[in-house]
C-alpha cells in the first residue's frame, strides 16, 4: 500500500531549541529547551505516520517545524526533494502550504465565530486558487464538506460555528485543510478535544482519505490505541528524541525500547482485568534544559546500564524496519532479554502475570502478545 | 453491594439550570448508592451532566443551576435539606471532592502547605503545630515530599498538583470522596499511576470512591460499579466487571465499540453516529433513540423506565422490559 518512490515530506536531522529563562546574568550560559532534537523523518504517499509521546515530548513542535511556523535549529527539511530553507517566493511558499496542511487540535477556539463556518474554506481557496470562479469555489467547498461527512453540503455551508457539535467542527477542520487539494495533512491531536463517541468517526474519515483520495497523514497523539487504529507507520518519541519508530503492527508486538513498553502497559484495557498493587512508576517525562550527553529515559528506565548515562543511544534496526535507540534491546529478544533485567516476560499488558490472563487472551482471538519489563500486577 | 452498609443513596435526583424562557434539566430522576469503601465510576461524554450530578451530590451547586426535587442521603441526613452551616460539618470532614483542574483549583499565591492549613483552620481548631504535622502526614499519603509544603503550585508538575489535591481532600479522612475528572489533564502513563494511588490510599483509609470521568476505559481496572450518563439519565448501572463484559443498553455497547484497542486483531469500528442531544429540546420517547441501532417504534414515543435484571440495577431501555417481567 505505501508508495516508497520518493517521499513528500523528508526531515533529516531536525533540531529545535528554545531558549528559556529571562534575563542573563553575565556570563551565564544560555539556557536551552531541547524540545526536538536531531529527528529523521520521512512520510510517503498515502501512509499514516503517527507519533506518539507523552506532554513534552517534542512531538507538537515536529509538526510545526514542518508546518514552517517554527524555523528549525538545525537539520534540513525537503519537500519533493527541495530544501525548504531555499524556498524564497511568495509563489514557493504558498505552493508549499497547499500541499502540506495543517488541522488543529481544538476545534472550538480555531474556527472564527463571527463567520459561517465555511469562511476559512473559503478564505483558503481565495489564496490558493484565486483563478476560481465563485461558482466553482462554492462547488470545491461543497465537495470537500461531503467528502468529510458533512452533507446536506448546501445546509453546512452556511452555519455559523455555535451551530456545530464539537465533531462537527473538526470535521471543518479537515475540510478546510482538504480544499486546496493536499498531499499531506499535518494532524496535531485532532481527536483529543473530543468526545470518544465521536473520536472513532474522524479517525475512520483519516483512514477514508487516505484509501480514496491518497492523502498522507502525520498524526500526532498521546494515545497509542488510536495510532494502532489508523496509523501504518509509527514514532515514539521521547524528551525530544525518537527512541523508537518501525510499522505499527511490529511496534506494538515487539516494542523494543523500555518507554515504549511502559507506555503500551499504561493504556488502559476495559475487557481486561487488573490487580492492584503498588504504582510501580510515578516518574514524569522530563523539561530538556541544557541535557548532558546520554539516553534521556535513563531516570525512569529499569534496564539502565552505565553506558546510558555516558552514551546517547542512537537508532538501530532491530527487526526489518524497526528501529530503537537503547544499548539493552537487543536484536533477537527484546529490551530486558540480555539478563539486566529479571523476569522479562510478564506476559499481555494490562494483565496480571498470574496465568489468569491465558483465558482471557484466548477469548479475544489470536492476539500479538506483548513482552516487556513492566508488569502491571506487581 | 452486598456485606458493606451504604453510605450514599441518592434518590431520584433532579436538576434544573433555571433559563429565562424554559429550564434545562441537566440531571433527569437519579438514583444510585454507594457502599461504605466502595468506588463507583459515573461515565459519560461531556454534557450529559455527570459534573453536575457530582456538585448536587457535595450541593456545591451555584446558580442558575438547582436541585429541584429528590434526596440525598449521607451521613443519616438529607444532605438536599440541609442548611450551609450544617453542610460545612459535613464537608471536608465526612465528604471532600477533588476538581477537574489542580491549576485553576489550588491558588497559584499560595503555597501548598499555606492552603492545606487554610482548608484545616476553616473546618476545625487545629493548633499550628498540629496542621503542619497533618499536612506533612497527608503529603507523605500521596508520596509527595513534605518538603514541597512549602512549593507554589507553579513550582510542582502536573501529577504533583493533582495529588497535592488529592492530599487536601484527605486531611479530615472523610468517608466519601468525590472526583471529578482528576486525571483528565495528565498522560496515560501519569493517569495509570494516580489511579493506583487512589485506589491504594482507599485501601488503606477506606474511604468510599465517586470517580466522575469521560474515559471508560479508565474506570473500567479501578471502579467496582459503573453508572453511565447519557443526556441527563443513568442509562446503565451495575458492577464494573459484568457491565464491560455485558453491555446491555446500546449506549454503553456503542462507548464500549468506540475504543480501539492494542490487543487482539484490528477491528473496524463504527463508534456511535450522531450527537448526543441538545438538553434544551430532548427527543421525545427515549433521548438516545436518534442514535441508536437498535431503536424501534415504542423507543420513539415512550420513555423508558430504569428496569431492573438480576446481574444489574438499572438498564433504561425497552429492550428489556420483558426480561425484567420474566425474572421478577
Amino acid at each position: 500500500m505505501i508508495d516508497r518512490t520518493e517521499p513528500i515530506l523528508e526531515a533529516k536531522g531536525l533540531t529545535k531549541h528554545f531558549p528559556v529563562g529571562g534575563l542573563r546574568m553575565p556570563f551565564s550560559p544560555q539556557r536551552l529547551l531541547h524540545a526536538v532534537d536531531e529527528v529523521d523523518l520521512a512520510i510517503f504517499p498515502r501512509e499514516i505516520v503517527a507519533v506518539v509521546g507523552e506532554s513534552g515530548s517534542g512531538k507538537s513542535t515536529v509538526a510545526r517545524l514542518l508546518a514552517m511556523l517554527y524555523r528549525p535549529t538545525r537539520g534540513e527539511i525537503r519537500y519533493r526533494g527541495r530544501l525548504l530553507g531555499s524556498l524564497r517566493t511568495r509563489r514557493a511558499l504558498l505552493a508549499y502550504r497547499r500541499h502540506v496542511q495543517m488541522v488543529l487540535q481544538d476545534p472550538y477556539s480555531s474556527i472564527n465565530p463571527v463567520y459561517p463556518a465555511s469562511h476559512g474554506i473559503f478564505r483558503a481557496l481565495q489564496l490558493h486558487a484565486p483563478h476560481r470562479s465563485a461558482r466553482e469555489q462554492r462547488a470545491t467547498v461543497e465537495r470537500s464538506l461531503e467528502i468529510v461527512g458533512l452533507t446536506p453540503a448546501a445546509e453546512f455551508i452556511d452555519k455559523y460555528p455555535y451551530e456545530l457539535s464539537g465533531g462537527q467542527r473538526q470535521r471543518i477542520g479537515f475540510a478546510t485543510a482538504l480544499a486546496c487539494g493536499p498531499e499531506l495533512i499535518l494532524a496535531d491531536e485532532p481527536v483529543s478535544m473530543l468526545d470518544v463517541s465521536i473520536r472513532i468517526g474522524l479517525l475512520n474519515l483519516m483512514a477514508g482519505l487516505r484509501d480514496e483520495q491518497g492523502v498522507s497523514f502525520l498524526y500526532i497523539t498521546h494515545d497509542i490505541a488510536s495510532a494502532r487504529y489508523v496509523a501504518d507507520r509509527m514514532f515514539v518519541m521521547y524528551g525530544g528524541h525518537v527512541v523508537e519508530r518501525g510499522p505499527v503492527e511490529d511496534v506494538l508486538a515487539h516494542a523494543k525500547h523500555p518507554y515504549t513498553q511502559l507506555l503500551l502497559s499504561a493504556v488502559p484495557d476495559p475487557r481486561a482485568e487488573v490487580t492492584v498493587g503498588p504504582s510501580s512508576e510515578t516518574g514524569e517525562p522530563p523539561r530538556v534544559v541544557n541535557p548532558r550527553e546520554g539516553c534521556r529515559f535513563r531516570e525512569r528506565c529499569p534496564l539502565a546500564i552505565d553506558e546510558c548515562s555516558r552514551v546517547t543511544p542512537r537508532l538501530r534496526e532491530l527487526r526489518y524496519q524497526h528501529f530503537a535507540a537503547c544499548h539493552v534491546a537487543t536484536r533477537d529478544g527484546d529490551a530486558g532479554s540480555t539478563g539486566a533485567w529479571p523476569a522479562t516476560r510478564t506476559g499481555d499488558v494490562g494483565m496480571s502475570a498470574n496465568g489468569q490472563h491465558e483465558g482471557a487472551h484466548d477469548a479475544r482471538g489470536p492476539g500479538v502478545v506483548y513482552e516487556g519489563v513492566w508488569s502491571q500486577g506487581r | 453491594m452486598d456485606g458493606a452498609a451504604t453510605i450514599l443513596d441518592v434518590e431520584d435526583l433532579v436538576v434544573d439550570y433555571v433559563g429565562e424562557r424554559s429550564n434545562v434539566r441537566a440531571v433527569d430522576r437519579v438514583s444510585l448508592q454507594l457502599a461504605a469503601g466502595g468506588f463507583l465510576g459515573i461515565v459519560g461524554e461531556s454534557g450529559c451532566g455527570k459534573s453536575t450530578l457530582c456538585f448536587a451530590i457535595a450541593r456545591l451547586l451555584t446558580p442558575p443551576a438547582q436541585i429541584v426535587s429528590g434526596k440525598v442521603h449521607f451521613a443519616g441526613k438529607d444532605l438536599v435539606q440541609l442548611h450551609e452551616g450544617r453542610l460545612r460539618h459535613l464537608r471536608w470532614r465526612e465528604y471532600s471532592v477533588v476538581m477537574q483542574s489542580a491549576m485553576n483549583a489550588l491558588n497559584p499565591v499560595m503555597t501548598v502547605g499555606a492552603q492545606l492549613a487554610d482548608a484545616m483552620q476553616a473546618h476545625e481548631r487545629i493548633s499550628k503545630q498540629r496542621a503542619r504535622d497533618r499536612a506533612a502526614q497527608v503529603m507523605r499519603l500521596v508520596n509527595i515530599d513534605p518538603l514541597h509544603l512549602k512549593s507554589y503550585p507553579h513550582q510542582l508538575s502536573g501529577g504533583m498538583r493533582q495529588r497535592a489535591m488529592i492530599a487536601m481532600a484527605l486531611v479530615f479522612t472523610p468517608n466519601l470522596i468525590i472526583m471529578d475528572e482528576p486525571t483528565s489533564a495528565l498522560d496515560v502513563v501519569g493517569q495509570r499511576s494516580l489511579m493506583k494511588q487512589i485506589r491504594e490510599l482507599q485501601k488503606q483509609l477506606g474511604f468510599a470512591v465517586i470517580f466522575v470521568t469521560h474515559d471508560m476505559s479508565l474506570v473500567s481496572n479501578f471502579a467496582d460499579r459503573v453508572a453511565i450518563m447519557y443526556a441527563g439519565q443513568v442509562v446503565e448501572l451495575g458492577a464494573t466487571r459484568v457491565l464491560f463484559t455485558d453491555p446491555k443498553h446500546p449506549y454503553s455497547a456503542g462507548l464500549l465499540q468506540a475504543f480501539p484497542s492494542i490487543h487482539g486483531p484490528k477491528q473496524r469500528l463504527t463508534g456511535i453516529p450522531g450527537n448526543p442531544p441538545d438538553l434544551r429540546y430532548p427527543p421525545k420517547g427515549c433521548r438516545f433513540n436518534p442514535r441508536c441501532p437498535q431503536v424501534h417504534e415504542r423507543c420513539l414515543v415512550e420513555e423508558p423506565w430504569p428496569h431492573v435484571l438480576p446481574d444489574r440495577d438499572i438498564v433504561r431501555c425497552h429492550l428489556y422490559a420483558r426480561q425484567e417481567a420474566m425474572a421478577g
